[in-house]
């Protein structure tokens, strides 16, 4: 049985920072109802409020009318609101029964011995898929299915605890047109049946299939909720994003040369990630790639730096061209790359700050392979001090700095190799916001002084905050080119979304 | 104070502790003969560990060690035995030798090869190169000792300089040579990077597969280097010789705070550790326990000595 859900004056704190401000809203039983907003918006925070996850600061949550207060995911469990996270929680090795019935197989007494029941699982994961109008082999391992598959699976396992309320986190994210198609289907014929569903997406061209009802916040408020049948693509988009200030680059003293550029690429592709994909980076600029997760930003910015391999396409850097490119090449040629995921691949967290300031400069500063701490220890003092990284010393480990601090030393580390291009991926992520106005700065700076870089990140506004020009990708292709100066916030977030 | 101390040093002030117990306890330990006997009984394995170093700080393991060094021992007897006639034993032993050391590198170069171009996980390989290598030995000698070397030869393994047993020369050059490799190169560097997070390094441009290939060939070089003195030691090349090593070099490395997850350790760390073994066993000996008792204590110290290192982490981390 569906049931509706009634927030009343819902709202999260953390420390100074307002998640969610007083959200007061109904939503209906038996349909889809769709959040939207920014990275911060406070749609993960409704969520996980109402999964368990963390407890509301005020306010109260009432299921069919009765109020409810969960301590733990259990307690939402219980109350049998079952979540379905963007990472799928799936154990590859095991059979689909399996994964579905994890921890609570049917068992029988055999001999006396208490042992799992195969054909009482078996059968009881096809009844739960004819139910979804689900064809799948109970008894395919996981790692045999596709991705979309697999996310069908995710959802079935959910089904199986009979939830009046299912929370769906980006279930699109990793899937296919075709796997999208059938992932929609499954999802009305959940409907249809009185599922009640809470549907987060960043893609806003779904919002029309699938539906009923869309939610804007904006920021830790509610912007308001309108009937999907009733309303445009445009509302949703002027809701999400309002009248935003925007920050003021600092003004070019001299203009960026059009001819002569530092890189130039042609017709790069690496499928099934990009195709034929060219551009220049003027010299002392800071180029723009936008565009929407999966579009292909990083991963031609990785082909480029020789970190991932390219099919086709040409590649001259400072005139030189380029044939097979590789980290080790492309660092002593001056190109550098700040990864995406400082905490994964940017750092070696438990070693220093100073051997991390200094791990992609050990070519220059050892040039016949000896290399002694006295000297390294200039170009550590100068990125702690030109990029204001605050370390009680730099033996102490990376690990123990802020995201917005550790995400410095990352560039330090690059700036010391004294490159002529640096990619930037994401370089705000997880930062704090006056790290984040840091960080533009250091770009700006090194800009200002005749570093051409090419700039990635999600948060649409920092692209039209930081960049000279924008390049917009979808999809692996690149569309055209933007004039941040004159182009509004909506206007490229449609332009990422929807193309040019 | 006492406190941080320990903390900083724990594994040299237990080294202390148990030396100044057993100069009391153990009768003959504190004599200069026993000293000399500790330092020449722990040289070869030594020698062996400051390579293994390397390879666990650059995140992977060489477990063929034991049967390498036999391996070593053999091909140097061997070659000695077919070449003494035509050109001497010493030019004989010497080419016997570098072929070891060349024919080792090359089998550590291979392991970094499958590492590299087909995933292939050194645990595996090396394991597989534990028998290969001690199968290789036994044709080598077809099961007997091989003593084609000069008596003189004795000195390499069992000599005195100056006081010395002679191989602690080598040990501490090796020692030496290691420790300037680790703190003042870029290899050393590249060492702890890779290890510390492989994409990381290579996203930095440091050659990843090159540096691990190194190190486990420097390794295969000291392995046959230290075939070489026990063949001279026993003077004979013999296929059971330095059966289980790995275990007890491997050990040595770990009980001086090197991290098998790779990224942290230090090669003075390991010198601690083969010191820390030398004397257990040694006091132990003298103090007349059981061989089979020994076996249980030194395991023992293994699980103790890595505890320790991850208490001392973790209060670190408080701190």
């Amino acid at each position: 049985m569906s049931a509706s859900i009634e927030t009343q004056s819902l709202t999260k704190v953390y420390g100074n920072v307002v998640a969610l401000d007083d959200f007061s809203h109904t939503f209906e039983r038996s349909r889809i109802h769709a959040l939207m907003g920014k990275n911060g918006s406070g749609k993960s925070t409704l969520v996980k409020m109402l999964s368990g996850v963390t407890r509301p600061t005020k306010g109260s949550m009432a299921l069919d009318g009765q109020a409810v207060s969960f301590r733990s995911p259990q307690d939402a469990f219980n109350a049998n609101i079952v979540t379905v996270h963007q990472e799928l929680s799936l154990v590859p090795e095991l059979s689909v029964t399996e994964n579905i019935f994890l921890g609570r197989l049917p068992r029988s007494r055999v001999l006396g011995v208490s042992s799992i029941d195969w054909g009482k699982a078996h059968r009881q994961t096809e009844e739960l898929f004819a139910r979804m109008g689900l064809t799948l082999n109970p008894k395919a391992t996981i790692s045999s299915l596709s991705v979309g598959q697999q996310q069908t699976v995710e959802i079935a396992k959910a089904m199986s605890f009979d939830p009046t309320l299912l929370l769906l986190d980006e279930p699109t994210s990793a899937l296919a047109t075709k796997e999208v198609e059938m992932l929609f289907g499954l999802l009305r014929t959940l409907k249809d049946q009185g599922v009640t569903m809470m549907y987060i997406s960043h893609r806003m061209s779904e919002l029309s299939e699938i539906a009923d009802t869309v939610t804007v916040l904006r920021d830790g408020q509610h912007v308001g909720s309108i009937e999907m049948a009733a309303s445009s693509l445009g509302t949703v988009v002027d809701m999400m994003f309002g009248d935003v200030a925007r920050a003021t680059r600092p003004t070019r003293t001299t203009a960026i040369p059009v001819e002569n550029p530092i890189l130039q690429v042609r017709g790069l592709t690496h499928e099934p990630h990009f195709r034929d994909v060219s551009f220049d980076v003027r010299r002392g600029e800071v180029l723009g790639l936008a565009g929407m997760l999966g579009a292909g930003r990083t991963e031609v910015m990785r082909s480029i730096f020789g970190a991932d391999r390219l099919d086709a396409g040409e590649i001259v850097l400072d005139g030189k061209a380029i044939a097979s490119p590789s980290p080790q090449s492309m660092v002593q040629l001056g190109l550098g790359y700040t990864p995406e995921n400082r905490k994964e691949v940017g750092l070696v967290q438990e070693h220093s700050i100073h051997n991390n300031l200094s791990m992609a400069s050990l070519f220059r500063l050892a040039p016949r392979g000896l290399i002694s701490k006295a000297a390294e220890a200039p170009g550590v003092a100068k990125q702690i001090d030109q990029l204001h990284i605050k370390v009680d010393s730099p033996a102490l480990p990376v690990s123990s700095l802020s995201g917005g601090n550790q995400q410095k030393v990352v560039i330090g580390n690059w700036l010391n190799t004294d490159p002529k291009v640096m990619f930037f991926d994401e370089p705000s992520r997880g930062v704090d916001v006056n790290a984040k106005q840091q960080i533009f700065q250091i770009i700006w700076e090194q800009a200002a002084s005749g570093l051409s870089s090419i700039f990635v990140s999600t948060e649409l506004e920092e692209m039209l905050e930081v960049c000279d020009r924008i390049l917009v990708m979808k999809e692996g292709q690149l569309l055209g080119e933007l004039d941040p100066a004159e182009t509004t916030l909506a206007e490229l977030y449609t332009a990422c979304m929807e193309g040019l | 104070m006492a406190l941080n101390l320990f903390r900083r040093y724990p594994m040299e002030i237990i080294l202390v502790l148990m030396y100044l117990y057993l100069s009391f306890a153990a009768p003959g330990f504190a004599t200069l003969d026993n000293q000399m006997n500790v330092l020449r009984n722990i040289t070869m394995q030594g020698i062996i560990a400051f390579g293994m170093t390397m390879v666990i700080v650059s995140g992977e393991i060489d477990l063929s060690v034991g049967s390498g060094v036999a391996f070593s021992g053999c091909v140097t007897a061997w070659v000695t035995g077919a070449l003494s006639d035509a050109i001497g034993p010493w030019a004989a032993i010497t080419i016997g030798a570098l072929c070891a050391m060349t024919i080792l590198f090359f089998v550590g170069v291979f392991t970094g090869k499958l590492r590299r171009h087909f995933n292939m996980p050194t645990f595996i390989t090396t394991l597989g190169l534990l028998t290969v290598l001690s199968g290789a030995a036994n044709l080598i000698t077809g099961g007997f000792p091989i003593t084609s070397f000069p008596f003189q030869f004795n000195f390499l393994g069992a000599g005195i300089l100056f006081g010395i047993p002679f191989p602690v020369y080598i040990f501490a050059a090796v020692f030496g040579f290691v420790y300037f490799l680790m703190n003042y190169t870029s290899f050393g560097r590249a060492l702890y990077a890779v290890g510390g997070n492989l994409e990381a390094a290579r996203l930095s441009g440091i050659d990843v597969w090159k540096t691990k290939t190194l190190a486990l060939g420097i390794t295969g070089v000291f392995t046959a280097m230290a075939g070489v003195l026990i063949a001279s030691q026993i003077l004979s090349g013999s296929a059971s010789a330095a059966r289980g090593w790995e275990l007890d070099v491997i050990s040595a490395v770990i009980i001086g705070g090197t991290s098998l997850f790779g990224g942290k350790g230090t090669v003075r760390g390991t010198l601690i550790g083969v010191l820390f073994l030398g004397i257990i066993v040694n006091g132990m000996t003298l103090l007349n326990v059981s061989e089979y008792w020994q076996l249980v204590v030194r395991g023992l110290l293994i699980i103790g000595a890595v505890l320790l290192n991850h208490a001392l982490d973790d209060t670190a981390k408080k701190h």
